[in-house]
């Protein structure tokens, strides 16, 4: 087998970089914080520092092509200094270019102060209280059975129901929602095709719920999450259209399943693969917290998102020619030796741990980290508490000197497919 | 033109045009600033961009939300003065605010 220079392989397709990337972000940051990939006319970025350059500069880097990445072929020859126009007139030939994330400037500040009352401290405090019940409920059934599946049997559900009770969806509606996801291809796959109309399948199906919702609280307010969401305004008192809302509710929905489902389960292998560190954070699980941020930079839910260079600019000094499109690699910014000592090993309480990546930064820096952490940190504590031992199931992924743990095939999301454990009652 | 005048930590001064309804983070980072961590976003929950608004202009600003007042509680070196970037939206009102960035721990 020829052994291609980091550099020549293909990020978007080649599966062994999914099942390796830390060492393939490695080798692209040996190179240079800043690298022309070769198999797609993009640049990689995987510089810690050039990783936040580009993330806060979303004047010359648009997020037009975030949900699909920098793999996708733009629509249009870029042609200039200054794409904007280009940009402009042929957006709807871009997929789901409604969302929020794809969104910059004016039209994504507004939307994101929508967004943004949902995530603060007092509101997510008053969630709490339903995710602590439902967490032990969860981990309470997965413990009587002896055993279960992470990911898709323990994690996804949860995850579901905690931003369901979130945005206010009555529970006779939740089991519909989770339904529809769960049939959904995952973002970023390799292997399905997500960038079709079918991919805003759920979103749609969810949409015509939570424009009835909005509709019904407009018409009849209660004391109730969905009225708050259905009466806020824009910063000048304006009413939101009724689309704007229905789209940002399916984001809030749809933003928060894969990911946090995702830091549960690594979360959880990392338990299970080293038991003293799972008894250590037994006796003391006021450690939990340290240890979700260290599972975030080593191994968080997203390893990458995705940028257009808008006008002529630079990164980290290398010019970068307007039409660029650019993977900003979070996972190799997390692990760039220049900003952590020892970038590899798992080090609970480093110093600023929560400067790492793994929520993006600037304008577009994940609103929903307040709530992944609580909800992370609650079920967590209801698993340790409740066990005096979880292990990996060698049944399902084999002895660990042969090891079977399988990760999606994503070039966003950093995940493992599946993830069998055992439990022994406290 | 509105604009706001924010001094860095090493003391310089910089003009910066601002859009009414844009938070104050939002216009210290587009102005090129990078002094703010601004690590959350916006959503009042990591206390990194933390700045000092001159005593003429604390008056005329949205009062601070109990969010606010508590994460300000846990940051070095806060003052009367002391404010989130991230929960202040601009208004004309706040045409020549003075601002600065508060110390880093």
């Amino acid at each position: 087998m020829t052994t291609l220079s980091p550099e020549k392989r293909d990020y978007f397709a080649d599966l062994a970089i999914c099942r390796e990337p830390y060492q393939y972000f490695s080798d692209m940051l040996k190179i240079g914080p800043v690298v022309q990939m070769e198999s797609t006319d993009a640049l990689m970025v995987t510089g810690y520092n050039e990783c936040i350059e580009v993330l806060r500069n979303h004047k010359d880097f648009s997020s037009y092509n975030s949900s699909v990445g920098a793999g996708y072929p733009l629509p249009f020859v870029p042609e200039g200094s200054d794409i904007s126009e280009q940009m402009e007139a042929n957006k709807d030939k871009m997929p789901h270019g409604e969302l929020l994330v794809n969104q910059d400037g004016m039209r994504h500040s507004e939307l994101r102060s929508l967004m943004n009352p949902l995530f603060t401290p007092s509101r997510l405090k008053a969630n709490e209280a339903f995710i602590k019940e439902y967490a032990a409920e969860v981990v309470k059934d997965a413990v009587s059975k002896g055993s279960g599946e992470m990911v898709n049997e323990i994690a996804t559900p949860f995850v579901t129901m905690v931003v369901a009770d979130l945005l206010g969806v009555p529970v006779e509606d939740r089991a519909k929602f989770r339904a529809v996801i769960d049939s959904a291809p995952r973002p970023g796959s390799m292997t399905e095709d997500s960038n079709t109309e079918e991919f805003t399948g759920p979103l749609e199906y969810m949409a015509r719920f939570f424009a009835e919702y909005i509709i019904d609280r407009r018409n009849s307010p209660r004391d109730d999450v969905l009225t708050k969401l259905a009466t806020i305004t824009y910063p000048d008192g304006k009413l939101p259209e009724l689309k704007d809302l229905v789209t940002l509710a399916g984001t809030i929905f749809g933003a928060g399943q894969d990911t946090s489902a995702k830091l549960l389960s690594t979360s959880m292998r990392y338990l299970v693969e080293n038991q003293e560190l799972q008894g250590q954070l037994r006796a003391n699980p006021d450690l939990i917290p340290a240890f979700i941020e260290e599972v975030l930079r080593l191994e968080g839910p997203t390893k990458a998102t995705f940028r257009l260079a808008r006008r002529d600019s630079t990164i980290g000094g290398v010019e970068v020619p307007a039409g660029k499109r650019i993977v900003v690699a979070l996972a190799a910014g997390n692990r760039d030796p220049e900003r952590w000592e020892n970038p590899h090993e798992f080090q609970m309480g480093r110093r600023r741990a929560q400067e790492h990546l793994s929520f993006s930064r600037g304008a577009h820096a994940c609103a929903g980290a307040p709530l992944a952490r609580a909800e992370i940190r609650m079920i967590l504590e209801e698993f340790l508490a409740q066990t005096s031992a979880i292990e990996l199931s060698e049944y399902h992924h084999g002895p660990a000197e042969d090891r079977n743990i399988e990760y999606d095939a994503s070039f966003f999301i950093r995940g493992l497919s599946s993830l069998h454990v055992n439990f022994t009652p406290a | 033109m509105t604009e706001i005048l924010v001094t860095t930590r090493d003391g310089t001064e910089t003009a910066l045009a601002f859009t009414p309804s844009m938070s104050l983070m939002q216009t210290i980072c587009d102005g090129g600033i990078d002094e703010l961590a601004a690590i959350c976003g916006g959503v009042c929950s990591c206390a990194t961009c933390h700045v000092y608004i001159a005593d003429e202009f604390l008056e005329g600003l949205p009062a601070m939300s109990e969010d606010e007042d508590a994460l300000l509680d846990g940051v070095p070196y806060r003052t009367a003065n002391s404010r989130l970037s991230c929960q202040i939206r601009l208004t004309d009102e706040n045409n020549g605010m003075r601002v600065i960035i508060a110390e880093d721990e």
